[in-house]
């Protein structure tokens, strides 16, 4: 249950309702999430125009970094942002089998994979567990296939996500009603370790039964 | 050394020009952060208009959201601006051992902090650990003392300081200084 109301389109300011009318504009519907954060629009107004960017070709293709999404919210154990992004991914052509295979360290013998896929999917882990001990061969596979700039956005992505993963989940922002009946990719091939996440898991899987 | 090269004017795109003049002015100079990021103007902008909104006077007293900050970076084992925050916080009167007792276990017990900025420090450790796991018992504590607003800044503020401390990290990035302006100028502005 979400901890924070919900601030509906028809009950909000004009900036956050100018929020929405993006976030529809972009993702057809506004989500949860972009109404919880309905509850302070000078906040909303400022943090989401990351994601408005992250979510289109920008320096680095959207595809890839769906990859990252998927790959930094999985290990965050975030439910809600593996399944909208298993959804955004298949829509973008990325296979059932190549999501599923971002999990643990499997991308790394998938034949779903480019040498240049491994090695921003090996510092996303590192970004995750530890980002002051990124071992230098990582940066080093990194760096033959990205840039400068292209690394800001590979960062950047990977930033993000954890932190509007962390964001939603902390306030109990639950998955809309579209989602319902999503076909899990990545915690039916590795659960989630956390045992609060693997309850809302099984109710979610629950909810679709019903 | 950066995993990327900082940028200077006139290296910087000129589509950046208006939101490093906006850092510059309201940071006193451009944090390294924002120069290294600036290899990429659609990264840079938005994260400097996030981070500038960030920091300063909002719903929570800006002294508090420096607490929390400092907080989280030290929660997550982030060293980014550590000393900057504690800067900030005490250019912005909260005493120096009120800092002190944020860094570790002692905000439980200290004398210093509220039942609302010790339930939002108890969030910081609960979001660090499994934010899955935030108990219906503390959500209880945190509305008992924060209105929707402050506990939307609050959840902003650390998660955003848990995204700044990775990026930067992992970047390699340093800014012992925030604020070369003083922050009662900011304060007075806002």
């Amino acid at each position: 249950m979400a901890q924070l109301p919900y601030i509906e389109p028809d009950e909000a300011d004009p900036v956050t309702k100018e929020v929405y009318e993006k976030a529809e504009a972009r993702f057809e519907m506004v989500l949860n999430i972009f109404k919880i954060s309905g509850n302070a629009p000078e906040i909303a107004e400022k943090m989401w125009e990351i994601f408005f960017e992250i979510l289109k070709d920008g320096q680095v293709d959207w595809k890839t970094k769906e990859l990252l999404i998927l790959k930094a919210t999985k290990m965050g154990d975030c439910l809600y942002c593996v399944t909208q992004h298993e959804a955004v991914s298949s829509r973008l052509g990325i296979s059932r089998e190549k999501q599923a295979d971002i999990v643990g360290v499997e991308y790394r013998d998938s034949p779903h994979y480019t040498d240049a896929e491994v090695a921003i999917l090996d510092l996303c882990s590192h970004v995750v567990l530890d980002p002051e001990d990124i071992p230098p061969d990582v940066w080093t596979r990194v760096r033959e296939h990205y840039d400068d700039g292209q690394i800001v956005e590979i960062l950047t992505t990977i930033g993000a996500y954890l932190q509007v993963s962390k964001f939603g989940d902390a306030m109990g922002v639950e998955l809309e009603t579209a989602f319902h009946g999503h076909d899990p990719v990545l915690f039916e091939e590795e659960p989630p370790e956390s045992p609060a996440a693997q309850e809302h898991f099984e109710h979610f899987k629950q909810h679709d039964k019903a | 050394m950066p995993a990327t090269a900082p940028l200077d004017r006139p290296q910087t795109a000129d589509e950046l020009d208006e939101v490093l003049d906006r850092a510059e002015a309201y940071f006193g100079h451009l944090p390294n952060l924002v120069r290294t990021l600036a290899s990429n103007p659609a990264m840079c902008r938005t994260v400097t208009d996030f981070l500038i909104q960030s920091l300063g006077p909002g719903r929570l007293d800006w002294g508090f959201k420096e607490l929390i900050i400092l907080k989280t970076l030290r929660a997550t084992g982030s060293h980014y601006s550590y000393g900057a925050h504690e800067r900030i916080a005490a250019d912005l009167s909260v005493p120096e051992d009120k800092i002190g007792d944020v860094a570790n276990s002692i905000w439980h017990t200290s004398n210093y902090f509220t039942d609302g900025e010790r339930a939002i420090f108890a969030l910081v450790e609960q979001i660090d650990e499994d934010a899955n796991d935030v108990s219906d018992e503390l959500w209880g504590e945190l509305r008992a003392d924060w209105d929707h607003g402050q506990l939307l800044e609050s959840n902003a503020v650390i998660t955003t300081f848990l995204m700044i401390g990775r990026v930067a990290d992992a970047l390699g990035v340093s800014d012992p200084v925030l604020f070369e302006r003083p922050v009662e100028e900011v304060v007075a502005e806002a």
